[in-house]
């Protein structure tokens, strides 16, 4: 009650902001108060990032209406580097460090005025990263290489980067996303030290014990709108479920019921996938099953392994575990050999993963797919223009010709050519990660509808999308995954959107109980 | 309803006509293939004598020993990776080879293969250690350029081997046609062989896949490591190959054979179009990249031009040459 009649430091009144005809933000008001951590709370897309960028100088002031005041006065960020010699700090979510260098020269980073002239005096930067590092409670030696650290030492290296600055209001995006439980009391103590020293603290996040743990007030966003202002005092888990899993605008989705007695397509037992250098992302003994006509969700959080399970699966990670396709047992060591068991994989990221900017589109289309459209290792011309023109017209893929540069197509259009890649081999088992990612309304109905004629005609789907209304929309059955284990199942009306965050939530509070045991 | 039809049509026509234009711009060819025949107007006002015989068969012999090698580099080059150890490797197989035929004195072909088992087995070397190790090529290459040299004075102690048997006298003075030789027929076979490769078969469409996007080609199913390491043979077995055709023409082992070749090809192909960052260009360009570049050299000479010149016009040319392939580039692929 104390925090909240002081005034605000740093203050947003009435944000809106479009991007291209979508309306992210619709009129938010948000504020913090010095000694203060505001957690900013709501699912994909409800505009959280937004606001972030809004308030950090990313998006630059005139390209969003409304105001911000920083101590009462109005105040307005050409850029992020406007915005830190304002006193406002960000920690981004990803990992910036720079590798070659050592932590003191990766602390002070782009500050200047640390030596004479052009020199940089090593010894004082290492000697003020150290004493930062003290007064923070953190045990790194300054002169490490950053390559030598763990991604959770990396994110303090990052939280210290942007003290440096001595900011009064700091921004946190995610900041656990990489720590283990045990890193994150040590982050956890790291804030409250920064919160005694007077520093208000916007947290983002999508884990509910943390806010718990940690936070004075919550804000939860949704469809660009703030849905709710929770003081301590009122915290509650179904009162945060509740408020972020609201109805948005319904969407229609194609009716579908699971196939009754099919055989099963598709069987993964004990599948391990391995985390990337030490950090939690990975998968542990998952057992799942699809049947043939069934559409199966992976609903979590990101990083939660949904997406490497089905690496796993495809053969693109080494995994530990068995694979049985139409109840065969398949060796799968690469994606090749996934191919050939009749595997096929969307990829998420269309640019890194999935189109080949080289390539006209319909070279695109067939690559991976020529073997049956060659004779004696030649590509018969004709045979493969018709199956290109074929599979164009039978996705709706709008391009000039098969000719067509692929960079000029919407985001929609690519996606449906990499559908037509993925389909051209007629997969049994299909694996789709965030099918609709980056596609306009239309095209997003395209896809569901797609998706569940694949499944009529057969082929069995699992999939992963960050939108859960969607995953519930179109699945037949839903498995949650947390922390790269499978936590909760449940069939097609026997839950929502409240569902999976609830099995989210108590995992992770599980770990978290766990972690403090170790630690006590 | 005629007239709408005809407003419609109009401005669709000027779009498909420079839709068409930007196309033909798009050919890596077409845009060398104009620039060259703009040089050889200019030289030939300048000075008629560039156009005689003789001067083009001076033109066409020296284009087909690096046209050779430039053959191989095109198709490292879509594969995404390249070989600066070319000039090392044609070198040192031409002396290996004669010293089989002379000091070891086997049979002519067998010096042959050796020669080519060489270039094929530093290829080896160069593809397993950039695609398993992950050391770039730009660093294994530049070192395998070195130990190139160095093993050619190992091999020879610095001198040249000589005389070598009748038969490589032979294939190196044979006249075909036009005055030009058994090289020069196997530079046109080879780069019509390669071009029909990457444009036409299955072979070709996965190699410009791994040179383009290496995880995508993985993921659709292609084995990138054995496309690569396919490429760098090649490169390392024509670059073999053509340095037993200069070894003939010269009528000896000379220790000098392949000096300096590594930049002048990646230099023609690279005009030609074939770019840098994998995934693009033809042999037919790459083809017509060194031959233009060879035309500028020999233009230069026959108009009198001071030589260092000529290597300051080479440097323009292929900094101009990048550049546009980089405008191509972000032309085709913005956001990029």
């Amino acid at each position: 009650m104390s925090i909240t009649t002081q005034a605000p430091l740093f203050s947003a009144t009435a944000i809106a902001k479009n991007f291209g005809g979508v309306q992210a933000l619709r009129g938010v008001d948000f504020d913090v108060v010095p000694g203060e951590v505001h957690a900013l709370l709501g699912q994909n897309g409800a505009g959280k990032s937004t606001l972030v960028k809004i308030l950090n100088g990313v998006h630059p002031a005139g390209s969003y209406t409304g105001t911000i005041q920083l101590d009462g006065r109005p105040i307005s960020f050409a850029s992020p580097a406007d915005a830190r010699s304002n006193g406002v700090g960000y920690v981004p979510q990803e990992i910036e460090v720079l590798e070659q260098l050592s932590v003191a020269e990766n602390v002070f980073a782009g500050r200047t005025g640390l030596g004479t002239g052009m020199l940089v005096y090593q010894r004082k930067l290492e000697q003020r990263a150290g004493e930062i590092f003290a007064d923070l409670g953190i045990d790194i030696n300054p002169r490490a290489y950053v390559a030598s650290l763990t991604s959770a030492q990396r994110h303090l290296v990052m939280i210290a980067r942007a003290i440096v600055t001595k900011p009064r209001v700091l921004m946190l995006d995610e900041p656990t996303a990489s720590l283990s439980g045990t890193e994150v009391d040590a982050l956890f103590a790291v804030l409250r030290r920064l919160k005694a020293q007077g520093v208000a603290m916007i947290y983002i996040t999508h884990r509910l014990p943390e806010v718990l743990a940690i936070c004075d007030r919550a804000t939860v966003l949704r469809d660009g709108q703030v849905a709710v202002r929770i003081a301590r005092e009122d915290f509650d888990a179904e009162t945060f479920i509740f408020s972020m899993s609201g109805q948005r605008l319904q969407r229609l989705f194609p009716e579908h019921s699971a196939p009754v007695g099919a055989p099963t397509a598709l069987e993964v037992r004990h599948l391990t996938v391995a985390g990337h250098s030490g950090a939690v992302h990975g998968a542990r003994d998952i057992n799942l099953s699809v049947a043939a006509g069934e559409i199966v969700g992976l609903a979590g959080l990101l990083g939660s392994g949904r997406s490497e399970i089905l690496h796993g699966i495809y053969g693109r990670v080494p995994v530990e575990g068995e694979v049985r396709v139409t109840g065969q047992t398949v060796s799968i060591k690469s994606p090749r050999d996934a191919r050939a068991a009749g595997i096929a994989l969307l990829t998420e990221d269309r640019k890194r993963d999935g189109l080949l900017f080289n390539l006209p589109v319909g070279a695109n289309i067939t690559i991976g797919n020529l073997a049956p459209l060659s004779r004696h290792g030649m590509v018969r011309g004709g045979l493969e223009r018709s199956s290109i023109l074929t599979a164009m017209r039978a996705l709706n893929v709008k391009a000039s010709s098969p000719q067509a540069v692929v960079t000029h197509l919407s985001g929609g259009n690519q996606q449906k050519l990499l559908f037509a890649r993925v389909l051209m081999r007629a997969p049994k088992v299909l694996l789709l990660d965030e099918p609709t990612k980056g596609v306009d309304a239309a095209t997003r109905h395209e896809i569901y509808r797609l998706v569940v004629e694949l499944a009529e005609k057969g082929v069995a789907l699992l999939i992963v999308a960050s939108e859960l209304e969607e995953l519930i929309g179109l699945c037949d059955r839903c498995l949650v995954v947390a922390d790269g284990r499978i936590v909760d199942e449940f069939g097609r009306g026997e839950g929502g959107e409240d569902r999976v965050l609830r099995s989210v939530t108590a995992a992770q509070a599980e770990r978290h109980a766990v972690a403090a045991q170790v630690s006590a | 309803m005629n007239s709408a039809a005809e407003v419609s049509a109009a401005p669709r026509d000027a779009r498909s006509f420079r839709r068409r234009l930007i196309g033909l711009i798009a050919v890596g060819e077409v845009g060398v293939l104009a620039a060259m025949a703009l040089l050889i107007a200019f030289f030939w006002l300048l000075e008629p004598a560039f156009l005689s015989e003789r001067n083009i068969r001076a033109i066409l012999n020296v284009v087909s020993f690096v046209g050779i090698i430039a053959i191989g580099q095109t198709i490292l080059l879509v594969a995404g990776e390249f070989d600066l150890s070319v000039g090392s490797v044609a070198g040192l197989s031409a002396v290996v080879a004669a010293k089989l035929m002379t000091a070891a004195a086997l049979p002519v072909s067998v010096g042959i293969l050796g020669g080519i088992g060489v270039g094929a087995l530093i290829g080896l070397l160069n593809g397993l250690i950039v695609v398993r190790l992950g050391i770039p090529a730009f660093i294994q290459t530049l070192g395998m350029l070195f130990i190139g040299q160095g093993l050619i004075q190992v091999v020879t102690g610095g001198y040249p081997v000589y005389p070598l048997p009748e038969a490589i006298n032979t294939i190196g003075g044979t006249d075909l046609a036009f005055g030009l030789g058994w090289s020069f027929a196997f530079f046109i076979v080879a780069a019509l062989v390669a071009d029909f490769v990457l444009r036409r078969t299955v072979l070709g469409r996965n190699m410009y896949a791994t040179g383009g996007n290496k995880e995508v080609a993985h993921l659709v199913g292609i084995n990138t490591s054995a496309y690569k390491i396919g490429a760098f043979i090649t490169v390392g077995a024509l670059s073999a190959i053509a340095g037993m055709f200069v070894m003939a023409d010269l009528g000896s082992g000379g220790t000098s054979i392949g000096s300096g070749w590594e930049l002048t090809v990646i230099a023609g192909v690279v005009v030609g179009g074939v770019s840098l960052f994998g995934g693009a260009g033809t042999v037919a360009g790459g083809v017509v990249g060194i031959l233009m570049l060879k035309v500028v050299q020999s233009g230069l000479v026959v108009i009198g031009v001071n030589s260092n010149w000529q290597q300051i016009a080479v440097g323009v040319i292929m900094v101009m040459a990048v550049g546009l392939d980089i405008v191509r580039r972000r032309y085709f692929i913005a956001g990029a």
